[in-house]
């Protein structure tokens, strides 16, 4: 169960960075949306210390850390406020270079 | 009395709600929000009183939860320091918007958004939870990309946007190690992370941890490697915005750095020795990038990453002066990097075109002769020439470093050696830039490209720039209040148990 929580986080992580590195501004954008997966996906997994059961793992009568779920509560919260906004700044940004290459949006170089 | 470790933060943010509701009447709004501001300041410079008179940390437990399972506000002296810094920086920043003519500080939300960006810096200096201090950094990350993108250059929303994608990286790895940190040792609050740190420091996640915890402040703080976000973004907001975010805003990750080193993991030479060396290269790339620029406000957000440099190497060398001297500067660069930000804010809102390009502002310095006479003496102080405060912060670190050289093999004297001489090949290259912005603004004729480009009759406001130049001229010759200040912040932070006791009320900690 530990490897495959870890692969899962790991692959997660390395599919957002390998897209926030692209060319394109919208698949970055989508990178960091699933980054922020991987780390709430981390935070839950956290819950599970000595003794203590992730929330999802359905062991009767284990004790389960309720603190990892509200810090992945207010991450998924801020995340998605983070997100809207990139996606507004993205719409602002294409609308004045008519593209999503990080090539073409170049105004900040002069 | 504890609830005032809490009213820095509390005031700005009732502050931006009720501006909010403002909206519709803007006169009101900029009164209410400056009104605000000022409140908060005068919190914040009484709960540096209060801590600095009694010897005690002001702690307050958030809804009376006791210290490691509620979220923890505690001021001790460094915070208390950090956060008065700001605030004061802050109202400065508030008094040149009220009198800028930047069309993005016209905007109904301007004002609720600067509110809400000092209350997550304070917040984030002032908190002892580390999972609290995300939430602020989270809030300042957004508030400043916001008032980013509704800048009047025209490049605005590009800049926030590498900024927040940055800035996100960052916030992703701050989680990490927050969730790396509570697998570990099942504490989020700072004081009993320490306590417990103390007691096992061999847990297998722990360096990886620190490592997360050290990325995200070297973004926060434009370290070197780390540092591309930061002279495009503090180039493309607005003037009183830039002024804010090039002189406090960097210093969240500054008090990162000061806290993970003398409280979470005082026993981390390897995060020291990384911290003189990329302190270093600061120094050398932020100076020469500033010497090479074609913008005014561009060569001070790269001199930014210079001072900044130096600031790491004081907290890297964690000698008692060496951290006294590395508050101090923290303090001093705050106030001079928002002056000159807001002279060549100043020069651009005269300019024919609105930009702090050399190409457009040159000769526009005749119109302006008064800003003129603060930017000389601002670049003094950048440069370290009493009798600005920028010598004495200088002077400190120097001394701290000459005093510790005393007596080490050659791999430490080293240490100290190098950085000494670049503090001293540093103010040369500071002089050579701040002089050739002068020439170019000041000394070389006016030359429009076509006769209709005129200089504008009027600006924005001189009075917060002069008044920051008058503080920086204070803070030069009566410097011995907050040096002594400074150096028992440094007594301070060099003995993390106090500041544990005081958070957990006399207990080692809880028992799982």
């Amino acid at each position: 169960m530990e490897i495959l929580k870890a692969l899962a986080i790991g692959a997660l992580f390395g599919i957002g960075l390998y897209q926030l590195l692209r060319r394109n501004i919208i698949r970055s954008a989508i990178g960091l949306a699933i980054i922020s997966n991987a780390v709430n996906l981390f935070l839950l997994s956290v819950g599970a210390y000595d003794g203590v059961v992730e929330a999802y793992a359905k062991a009767t009568g284990q004790r389960s850390d309720a603190l990892p779920q509200a810090l992945i509560l207010t991450a998924i919260v801020i995340s998605l406020g983070g997100f809207a906004f990139v996606l507004s700044l993205l719409y602002v940004i294409s609308a004045r270079y008519r593209t999503g290459d990080n090539d073409e949006v170049k105004g900040l170089s002069h | 009395m504890t609830l005032l470790a809490i009213l820095p933060i509390v005031i700005p943010l009732t502050g931006a709600a009720i501006a909010m509701l403002l909206r519709r009447r803007f006169q009101l709004q900029a009164a209410w929000a400056f009104g605000a501001m000022l409140t908060a300041f005068v919190a914040s410079a009484y709960l540096l009183w209060v801590v600095w008179s009694t010897g005690q940390p002001v702690v307050y437990q958030m809804g009376r939860w006791p210290a490691p399972f509620g979220i923890t506000i505690a001021a001790d002296l460094l915070s208390a320091i950090m956060a008065a810094m700001v605030q004061f920086v802050f109202v400065f920043g508030f008094l040149y918007a009220l009198g800028a003519k930047d069309k993005a500080v016209r905007h109904s939300t301007f004002y609720p958004l600067f509110l809400c960006l000092v209350a997550g810096l304070t917040g984030g200096m002032l908190t002892g939870d580390i999972f609290n201090l995300f939430v602020m950094i989270e809030l300042v990350v957004i508030s400043g990309a916001v008032l980013t993108a509704m800048s009047d250059d025209r490049y605005g929303p590009e800049a926030a946007y590498k900024y927040f994608l940055i800035s996100s990286v960052a916030t992703f790895c701050l989680l990490f190690g927050i969730g790396s940190l509570y697998v570990s040792y099942g504490t989020l609050n700072m004081a009993d992370l320490a306590a417990r740190i103390a007691a096992d420091p061999n847990q297998t996640l722990l360096p990886v941890a620190i490592v997360l915890l050290s990325v995200t402040f070297m973004i926060k703080s434009a370290v070197v490697p780390f540092h591309f976000w930061q002279p495009d973004f503090h180039t493309a907001s607005p003037t009183p915005v830039s002024a804010m975010l090039s002189s406090v805003v960097v210093k969240i990750g500054v008090y990162g750095f000061l806290r993970l080193t003398t409280l979470l993991v005082p026993h981390a030479d390897w995060l020291r020795a990384l911290l003189i060396v990329l302190g270093v290269l600061g120094i050398i790339f932020g100076g020469l990038g500033a010497a090479g620029t074609h913008n005014a406000k561009r060569m001070f957000a790269y001199s930014t990453l210079a001072q900044i440099g130096f600031i790491h190497v004081g907290a890297g060398w964690g000698t008692p002066l060496s951290l006294a001297a590395a508050i101090l500067f923290t303090f001093n660069h705050a106030v001079i990097k928002s002056t000159m930000l807001m002279l060549s804010g100043y020069l651009a809102s005269r300019a024919p075109v609105k930009t702090a390009s050399f190409s457009v502002i040159r000769g526009t310095g005749k119109y302006a002769p008064l800003a003129g006479v603060l930017f000389f003496i601002g670049g003094m102080a950048l440069a370290g020439i009493p009798p600005t405060n920028g010598f004495v912060s200088k002077l400190a670190l120097f001394q701290s470093g000459v005093q510790a050289a005393q007596g080490g093999d050659f791999a430490a004297t080293t240490a100290y050696w190098v950085p000494l001489l670049l503090l001293g090949v540093s103010s040369i290259i500071t002089l050579v830039y701040v002089f050739r912005a002068v020439m170019k603004i000041w000394w070389e004729p006016f030359a429009p490209k076509s006769p209709e480009e005129k200089v504008k009759p009027y600006g924005d406001s001189l009075l917060a720039p002069g008044l920051l130049i008058a503080a920086c001229l204070a803070l030069g010759i009566w410097a011995q209040p907050l040096l002594q200040l400074t150096q028992d912040a440094s007594a301070w932070i060099r003995q993390p148990q106090a500041y544990v006791q005081a958070v957990l009320g006399g207990e080692t900690g809880w028992q799982r």
